[in-house]
């Protein structure tokens, strides 16, 4: 008994010690990495950051096991990414401010093949690589998912039970995966993280689970998502095999000498532009960008703070992010054909979804297509060499696009999932409504680009770098310019539509269908039926919700925060704060050598090693003599008046056709001008027809093959099988009848006659 | 003669025990009757304790054939008695103690037969592990009915039904028939070699080979015993019998069938072959070429019949009456693979494959039967009687989960399942019939796995996927908990037994160790040749040193 004691005890023993190893590894890996910069201090906590997510999602089960009742997991949640968020906080404060920190935590894939050389080991660990671009993810990470994750403790609070669990559970999971996605020193660890956000993508989206359309948004999330990562999947296991490493630092280092891992010069290789136009292909799935954007908005059916952190402010930017993070590969090319087609793919997505926009009446939905469509400008910055501008979109565009979200989620919350912009009206006069209108007016300024607004800033510095870019290294870039300044127009028109209808002007609204999940529950009948006429009769039986202290908080922090974002523009070093983050970083290259390859990656490789103050950077703001104009105006000065004016004049069109002069919800100008349209209008109002068309060529044909596939299987395949099951079946039932007669001397004499058989034949084979 | 009395401790304390067994039975207090059971259990601990020391190759006492079987044979038997003996709990009298606790009847001494019903089980364990010892044809042939003729008496007297008194007079008469026919072939073994010993008969076997081939007497004598010794083992043309005799016997008594005559008839084969070796054929590897024919054909034969017919059945037990003439086949593949030829690991000795199934057979279908044995059905008239039909065992795993988990793993072992015990006794006929050549057998042997899968995989859909059939007869546990526990039991061993099964394994290996005699052996002399001196098994070496004469 002492023997067996003994040996589990040993076993314990080693396994702890096993465990414990890593830890001192990683400890030894920081310090190595980390050089004498306090990364080994700051290491511990940081590799926290994503350690308190995952260990919020296990407690949040834990709680689902108990079945805990109370509001306890939002506020455990809340909590532990509130301390997430407070660790990125003082990461950010005690870095350097140009110096990547890495963080091993343990070796997670290890293999060597072959004579283990170049090429042939792959040595990937679960390590962490914090530089100016993944900090400024983070920062906006985890601070964005602990507002919203308050917010929605009071959103989802009618589930509260099983479902409050399941929600904060996947809640917590996509803030570790985003975590991972961004802070991940290889691409590895990269592919973990997006592999896992689109998992916690499909388990939010389909939260109602006994909502068909919820179910199938899910699905369709997931499977068009899938066909980008096989993008990103390939491009991976190209760029392992083309450079013989996946971990950023080795990457770019060797990127930097301008050639492959077996010594070939880069500029002759089919990678150079396959890689980066296979992570473009996994970025505008993520991302929702052309060809790829079908799903973003029916993730809508999601509730809202998911559509607000998930598919609106973090894990739709995660393509922006790859793109940024890997674009001393994008620059490499000479050609930078990969950057024409991600410019040329931004600027379409973006003036497509704009216009689909403008023709929906669901006001989430037309957040959801605003998404895509900033999501476009954001990479087409990133295509037109305006990082620094991209990058600050996607900051000061999660602000104010939650801000956005939640108070359409307020609305939704408080009028029983109403959504329909013609059935309300005038929430500016409903009581409790004052701070969801005010947090959306702050929002919409920003997304149309009103002066002096952060969306303004951001917007300005991707336009402007458009003319600025010549249309030879870039093909074509001024005239997607222009149709980015269009599109701002039409961004500002489908933007104030909404504020118009809905926020101002008469009182009068409708409930949703969602009353049987509000306490006045035995009356649901009667509002429905009521639902389908107009007046202000309603005001009688129903009465809105009125956000409590939560939500209006969370509005009132992240329109604050919207308003703030545009006081970054004004500070540091390089362009405003983000360009300093990106200066940072790997997206920083030195423009001046594009089309000049040795000196762009040795920019790169610079940036990459911490190296010291450049003189140029992503905005090229020092060499203006040498750039392009636009219609002889220097873009840089000139832009803000561009475009202002044209901001003003979409916020006028949709003044005129949707304030002025509008009696009730249902109604407007606009009607008359739609009708004069008729086809066109109808055509945006149906997406242009998008989702048929992808139906009829993709999925059509597929379940034409499939349903071949199944008749072959049955026919062919199981008749197969069928023969071999049924051959001893059919002899079984021919011959048991025969052999079962249960007569004894029927039995006595088949043994005889088989002996005599037998012996017959054995005096055969004798002779 | 003082030798051969060691070489039996077993089967006398065995004997003995039945003795008191007996004696105990007709006490006229109703407790002490009830101890008869248990001093069976004692009897079976004792007698499997002395067998596993008995003696092995190379002591003075161990001499024959095969001179280290007994105590591997012997303390086999002893475990699969013992997990049987739960098993056979309630089979008799149990009306009469239900009726006595429900004071409409008082204990009648002469009208219980329980003390009868054990001692019959003991003898035919006694006659079973004689069967193991023999060396000499009149003692096989008495041992084989010592084995058989207590069993025709439980068949009958095992349910108060008119079905175990017809499934009792078939069995004794087939059973009588075929006793005929082996007891026709030895005596011919005896005309064609002068000498009822089996050392004595193989070496003149051997001196006949050397000098311009077999008597056909010789071949005629192995021919006629092995068909008869078929019906032990229920092997085509044999097996009518086994179907109706474990559907009418109850389920201990059909669980006993299985296993008990069955290893008489297997030991019994092995040294009937053995008495001519396996160093005839083209290959100098095999049974003289009529032999092998003989049991090339019943075996496919019987895989084939076993399975095909156990298909179509809606009775459980029918079923596995049909299963048990199926794994036959499978065992006689190892008696044709012989003990082969390489360096005698477990691997290729057929021999060592046989006796190790024995054993994973003997252990998993004992769990089988408990389960049925374990459940009642409640007939309309509000009788009841031991469940049998498919239906019976529908939805048991809402009912009754842990019968249906004893069910599932025995059943899953019988399938040859991976990695469950009944796996690894299916491999060693595998890798024993393709070392030995035997490539169609082995293709048959497979078939017939995949077939069996159908009629098993019905068993388990019934017990797990299936709901309880609500207008159907209803069934209720038996009560009878020491059934549960021979369940349980043999459904952990499929499982426990894994963890020691490399010596099992080695244990069997060294048991099937086969010597073949010299040519022409005259007197008595000691029958150890100098062949044989150590054997690798493959997994644990086992050192076997030859005594000095």
């Amino acid at each position: 008994m002492t023997g067996i004691t003994g040996t589990i005890l040993e076993t314990v023993l080693t396994t702890a010690f096993a465990v414990a190893d890593p830890a001192a590894e990683a400890a030894g890996h920081a310090g190595a990495h980390g050089g004498g910069h306090g990364a080994t201090s700051g290491g511990a906590l940081m590799a926290l950051i994503p350690l308190l997510p995952l260990f919020g999602a296990v407690l949040v089960g834990v709680f689902a096991c108990f079945n805990e009742k109370s509001k306890l997991p939002a506020y455990a949640t809340v909590g532990l990414l509130a301390v997430a968020f407070v660790l990125t906080l003082i990461t950010y404060l005690g870095w350097n401010g140009h110096d990547p920190i890495q963080v091993r935590l343990w070796d997670w894939i290890g293999l060597e093949w072959g004579s283990g050389g170049v090429g042939q080991t792959l040595d990937a660990g679960f390590a962490f690589y914090f530089d100016g671009l993944s900090l400024l993810w983070m920062l906006f990470v985890t601070g964005l998912a602990t507002l919203i994750g308050l917010y929605a403790s009071e959103y989802m609070e009618h589930d509260a039970g099983l479902g409050y669990c399941r929600f904060f559970g996947a809640f917590n999971l996509f803030v570790f995966s985003m975590s991972c996605l961004v802070m991940g020193d290889n691409l590895l660890m990269l592919f973990l993280g997006w592999e896992g956000v689109g998992l916690c993508s499909y388990l939010l989206i389909g939260y109602y689970y006994k909502k068909k359309a919820a179910v199938d948004a899910g699905m369709k999330a997931f499977v068009v998502n899938r066909i980008g990562d096989l993008g990103l999947l390939i491009g991976t296991l190209l760029t392992f095999t083309t450079f013989g490493s996946l971990e950023f630092t080795e990457l770019f280092a060797t990127i930097g000498h301008g050639s492959t891992a077996s010594g070939a010069p880069l500029d002759a290789t089919w990678q150079v532009w396959a890689i980066p136009l296979l992570l473009m292909m996994g970025a505008f799935g993520k991302s929702a960008q052309l060809f790829f954007y079908v799903w973003l908005p029916d993730a809508m059916e999601g509730p809202t703070p998911v559509s607000a952190l998930i598919h609106a402010a973090t894990m739709v930017t995660a393509g922006v992010y790859l793109v940024a993070r890997m674009m001393p590969l994008f620059v490499a090319d000479t050609q930078l054909i990969a950057l024409s087609v991600v410019t040329w793919g931004g600027a379409i997505t973006a003036f497509w979804a704009a216009t689909i926009a403008m023709a929906q009446y669901d006001i989430k939905r037309i957040m959801g297509y605003s998404t895509i469509s900033q999501l476009g400008y954001m990479f087409f910055g990133l295509g037109v060499l305006a990082t620094t501008g991209g990058v600050f979109h996607v900051f000061t565009h999660a602000f104010f696009k939650a801000t956005l979200f939640l108070s359409c989620g307020a609305v939704m919350h408080g009028f029983a999932g109403q959504l329909d912009l013609r059935k309300l009206s005038g929430l500016w006069k409903v009581p409790g409504f004052k701070i969801v209108v005010i947090a959306m007016l702050i929002g919409c300024l920003n997304l149309a680009g009103f002066p002096f607004t952060a969306g303004y800033f951001s917007k300005d510095m991707i336009l402007a770098e458009a003319w600025v870019t010549s249309d030879s290294t870039i093909w074509g870039s001024s005239w997607a310019g222009w149709l980015m300044l269009l599109t701002a127009g039409l961004t500002a028109y489908y933007t104030f539509r909404v504020f118009f209808r809905v926020f101002v002007g008469p009182v009068e609204y409708h409930p949703g269908d969602d009353l049987h999940d509000h306490a006045d529950d035995a009356h649901g009948e009667d509002h429905a039926h009521d639902a389908g006429q107009h007046g202000d009769h309603h005001a009688d039986h129903f009465h809105p919700h009125a956000p409590k202290w939560a939500i209006n908080l969370v509005l009132v922090a992240l329109a604050g925060g919207s308003v703030l974002a545009a006081g970054l523009y004004f500070v540091g070093d390089h362009h405003g704060w983000a360009g300093d983050m990106v200066h940072a970083s790997s997206a920083h290259f030195d423009p001046a050598h594009i089309g000049d390859h040795s000196a762009a990656v040795a920019g790169v490789g610079d940036a990459v090693a911490g190296g010291e103050s450049h003189a140029g950077d992503a905005h090229a703001g020092d060499t203006h003599a040498a750039h392009g104009t636009i219609l002889g105006l220097d873009p840089h000065k000139y832009m803000y008046y561009i475009s202002a004016i044209v901001g003003f004049v979409g916020i006028g069109v949709a003044f005129v056709l949707h304030f002025a002069g509008r009696t009730e919800a249902a109604t407007s100008r606009a009607d008359s001008l739609a009708r004069a349209m008729e086809p066109v209008h109808t055509w945006a109002e149906r997406k242009w027809y998008v989702d048929e068309f992808y139906h009829f060529i993709i999925v059509t044909p597929l379940k034409v093959i499939s349903h071949l596939f199944h008749w072959f299987d049955k026919l062919v395949i199981d008749g197969i099988v069928e023969l071999f099951g049924g051959v001893p079946k059919a002899s079984s039932e021919s011959l048991s009848p025969a052999t079962q007669t249960g007569v004894l001397h029927d039995y006595a004499l088949r043994m005889v006659a088989g002996v005599a058989v037998v012996l017959v034949v054995v005096a055969i084979v004798l002779y | 003669m003082t030798e051969k009395v060691a070489l039996v401790w077993p089967e006398i304390w065995l004997f003995i025990t039945t003795c008191i067994v007996m004696v105990v039975g007709l006490s006229p207090d109703e407790r002490v009757r009830k101890l008869c059971s248990w001093i069976c259990g004692v009897g079976l601990v004792v007698a499997i304790g002395t067998a596993a020391s008995g003696p092995v190759l190379g002591d003075p006492q161990a001499s024959g054939l095969f001179p280290s079987l007994t105590p591997y044979a012997k303390a086999l038997i002893g475990i699969v008695g013992l997990m049987l003996l739960p098993l056979l709990a309630g089979t008799v009298d149990r009306d009469l103690d239900a009726a006595i606790r429900a004071g409409k009847a008082k204990f009648d001494a002469i009208r219980t037969n329980r003390a009868e019903f054990y001692a019959f089980f003991l003898f035919s364990l006694t006659g079973l592990m004689l069967c193991a010892s023999a060396d000499d044809l009149i003692w096989l042939f008495l041992a084989l009915e010592l084995t058989s003729l207590p069993t025709y008496i439980m068949v009958t007297i095992s349910t108060r039904g008119t079905r175990s008194q017809e499934a009792g007079v078939k069995y004794f008469f087939l059973g009588a028939l075929g006793a005929a026919i082996f007891l026709y072939g030895f005596a011919l073994l005896y005309g064609a070699s002068g000498s009822t010993d089996l050392v004595e008969i193989a070496g003149a076997f051997r001196t006949q080979a050397a000098n311009g081939g077999l008597n056909p007497i010789a071949i005629a004598g192995l021919a006629v015993s092995i068909i008869g010794l078929c019906f032990k083992i229920a092997a085509v043309p044999m097996h009518m019998y086994a179907a109706d005799v474990y559907q009418g016997a109850a389920s201990g008594v059909s669980a006993m069938l299985a296993f008990v005559p069955k290893a008489a008839g297997f030991l019994a084969i092995m040294m009937i072959c053995g008495t001519v070796g396996w160093g005839h054929g083209g290959s100098d590897s095999a049974l003289p070429t009529p032999i092998y024919i003989l049991l090339w054909v019943v075996a496919a034969a019987t895989m084939f019949t076993g399975n095909v017919l156990a298909i179509r059945q809606t009775s459980v037990k029918r079923m596995l009456a049909y299963s048990s003439i199926a794994h036959s086949g499978y065992m006689l593949v190892g008696i044709i693979a012989g003990p082969g030829t390489g360096d005698g690991t477990f691997w290729d000795n057929g021999l060592a494959a046989v006796l190790f199934y024995l054993l994973t057979y003997g252990v998993t279908n004992v769990g089988t039967f408990a389960v049925l044995a374990s459940i009642q059905r409640v007939n309309p008239d509000g009788t009841t009687q031991e469940a049998d039909e498919i239906d019976d065992i529908r939805g048991l795993h809402r009912t009754r989960p842990h019968l249906a988990g004893a069910m599932l793993l025995c059943v899953l072992s019988l399938l040859g399942l991976p990695p469950l015990l009944g796996f690894f006794g299916k491999v060693g006929l595998f890798t024993a019939a393709i070392s030995a050549g035997e490539i169609p057998l082995v293709i048959v042997l497979g078939l017939n796995s995949a077939i069996a899968a159908f009629y098993y995989l019905r068993i388990l859909r019934a017990a797990y996927l299936e709901a309880p059939d609500e207008d159907g007869p209803e069934t209720r546990p038996a009560g009878i908990q020491p059934r549960v526990v021979a369940a349980l039991l043999s459904a952990g061993s499929v499982v426990a037994l894994l963890a020691i099964a490399q010596p099992l394994i080695a244990n069997s290996v060294g048991a099937a160790q086969y010597v073949a005699p010299r040519e022409g052996v005259a007197e008595s002399a000691s029958p150890i040749p100098d062949t044989v001196t150590s054997v690798e098994t493959g997994l644990a070496p086992v050192e076997i040193s030859r005594a000095d004469d």
